[in-house]
């Protein structure tokens, strides 16, 4: 169980994390979720000792992490997989990590084989792809066998195979009881790995929710209604606190009532309808609307 | 997940950092071929000054044709003892390291002594092997073996000389982080400074002062000749100031270390 309290981190004048509260419980994967920029990687840093916190606290089961009699064992992390000596081999690294704590050349041969990397094991890094390179870190991270996992952005570089890979991977440590924190900017990569979703911008908490939560959040969405009585249909929706736009001369888009309530408030009525076509708002969308005012960097047109 | 004896201990991490020097090929590369040109040295420089004949050979000549590529080894060890941290640093492999041991500190430890006990078995063999190959030209009765306690204790400073370099050269890593600047920095203050500082400073303060310069110290760990442009220290004082020169640096390099994000 990773907690995190009131934690706020600046960089100079930059205001990187701020007062940042949330719980990441076992037994399920948390997504963590933002745009570029929004704080997640160094929210995952600060919760490893690699950053100091301005101020508040990160504990994992309750301990600080810098005072883990064993760190390795208790949090397993990847954080950038490119962040390897060149000249060294897979083999290598991964054994010098396993020295610090006692874990024997085994486990290293073990998570070689687990990860894919049992024939490049001898090969520097340096040749490695970013592919490679995030199975390699995959395999850092669970040396320790530990029981929470920090993953950075960890389907960068993976081929379609390797995303499935690592999507069974986490699903399987999450399902084992253990705690699975998981960064990515992408919404459509997180809606099939992740079960509780922790989404920030500019450093601040925007939803702490679930996959389900949110979807049925979005669901609510739009209907599109095409009807030769516009005025006598738009004032009866309105009339039920509802809102209805005119869409050109014949159609309405009604936010706020489903279509099943469109349809039977119609027939009650005895006005005719012509098109019935609930619009759903996907997670991406609903995903883009939380974090929109949040971005860090905006895009010219990109959220239009 | 599973309850294991698996935990950090400064053992551990010694032998981790062990893993990690001596799987760099250039590590040893690069302490092998300065061992080649120190002994090598030693041996131009013995056999050239007996060709010149008349030489008498002392317990002093013997140390200053032997040791000459000490000064050579001392700025190279620097720099392996500067790149085995800013070279983490480089890569990023730093934050898998600190990850590992949050601590910190005992990696700043464990570089030092592992490098230390990397380099100190090629600097004994290499001045040993350089005291024998400077009298190489020399008639065997006119020798002077390691038998004589001055040229023994003179072989085990110029030995130890260039590991208080490579000290230094960690504390500097861990200070400044960017191998570059470390470099420079080293070669600024081992060689520029000591160059400029008499000049610098007023009358005799220069004097006083020139002895206590790492460069300076470290060399009256092994110099037995009196010819020096400037005063050197007693071998025995020479080590108190470097003691305290390496303790400084590690210090503020345990400082920085610890205070630092990474």
């Amino acid at each position: 169980m990773i907690e995190v309290t009131t934690l706020t981190k600046r960089y100079g004048r930059t205001l990187a994390v701020d007062e940042l509260t949330f719980t990441v419980r076992p037994g399920q994967v948390t997504g963590f979720l933002g745009p570029n920029g929004a704080g997640k990687s160094t929210t995952m840093r600060t919760i490893v000792g690699l950053d100091r916190p301005t101020s508040g606290r990160a504990t994992v089961d309750g301990v600080p992490y810098r005072d883990q009699p064993a760190p390795l064992c208790a949090v397993g992390t990847l954080l950038d997989a490119k962040a390897l000596h060149k000249g060294r081999t897979a083999v290598g690294h991964l054994r010098a990590l396993a020295q610090t704590h006692g874990i024997p050349d085994r486990r290293v041969t073990e998570l070689l084989e687990l990860t894919g990397l049992g024939a490049v094991a001898h090969r520097r890094v340096g040749g490695y792809s970013l592919g490679m390179l995030q199975r390699l870190g995959i395999a850092a991270a669970l040396l320790g066998d530990p029981g929470t996992l920090i993953l950075d952005e960890p389907v960068n570089g993976l081929d379609p195979d390797g995303v499935l890979w690592l999507r069974t991977l986490v699903r399987d440590l999450a399902a084992q009881g253990r705690t699975v924190l998981i960064s990515s900017h992408l919404m459509s990569e997180m809606a099939l790995t992740a079960d509780q979703l922790l989404i920030i911008g500019r450093g601040r908490l925007l939803a702490d929710t679930t996959v389900t939560e949110l979807i049925d959040r979005v669901a609510v969405g739009r209907v599109h209604v095409r009807t030769p009585d516009v005025e006598p249909l738009a004032a009866l929706i309105r009339a039920r606190g509802a809102s209805a736009e005119r869409d050109g001369t014949d159609a309405l888009d009604v936010t706020g009532l489903d279509a099943t309530a469109i349809g039977l408030l119609a027939r009650d009525h005895r006005l005719a309808l012509a098109e019935l076509t609930p619009h759903r708002a996907s997670l991406e969308a609903a995903y883009m609307d939380l974090t929109r005012d949040d971005a860090e960097y905006h895009s010219e047109g990109a959220h239009q | 997940m599973t309850e294991t004896a698996y935990r950090l201990t400064f053992r551990r991490i010694l032998r981790a950092e062990w893993t990690k020097l001596a799987g760099l090929r250039s590590t040893w590369i690069l302490l092998a071929a300065v061992a080649a040109v120190t002994v090598a040295l030693a041996g131009g420089i013995g056999w050239a000054t007996r060709r010149a004949a008349g030489t008498t050979i002392t317990t002093g000549t013997v140390a200053a044709h032997a040791f000459q590529g000490i000064d050579l080894f001392a700025l190279v060890l620097g720099v392996i003892g500067i790149v085995s941290i800013t070279g983490e640093y480089g890569s990023g492999a730093i934050r898998a390291t600190l990850t590992a041991v949050p601590r910190r500190l005992p990696v700043l430890w464990a570089k030092t002594l592992v490098l230390v006990a990397a380099a100190a078995p090629v600097m004994i063999a290499s001045c040993v092997a350089a005291v024998y190959v400077a009298q190489a030209a020399t008639p065997a009765s006119a020798r002077i073996g390691l038998g004589d306690g001055t040229l023994l204790r003179a072989t085990l400073g110029a030995a130890a000389a260039p590991l208080v370099m490579a000290v230094l050269g960690v504390a500097l890593g861990a200070m400044l982080r960017h191998t570059a600047g470390a470099i420079t920095t080293f070669v600024v203050v081992m060689l520029l400074v000591p160059a400029l500082l008499p000049a610098a400073l007023p009358g005799s303060a220069g004097d006083r002062v020139m002895p206590y310069v790492p460069v300076a110290a470290d060399q009256a760990l092994y110099t037995l000749s009196a010819g020096n442009p400037f005063r050197l220290l007693s071998p025995a004082s020479a080590l108190v100031a470097l003691a305290g020169w390496m303790l400084v640096a590690l210090a503020g390099a345990a400082a920085v270390l610890h205070r630092r994000d990474a």
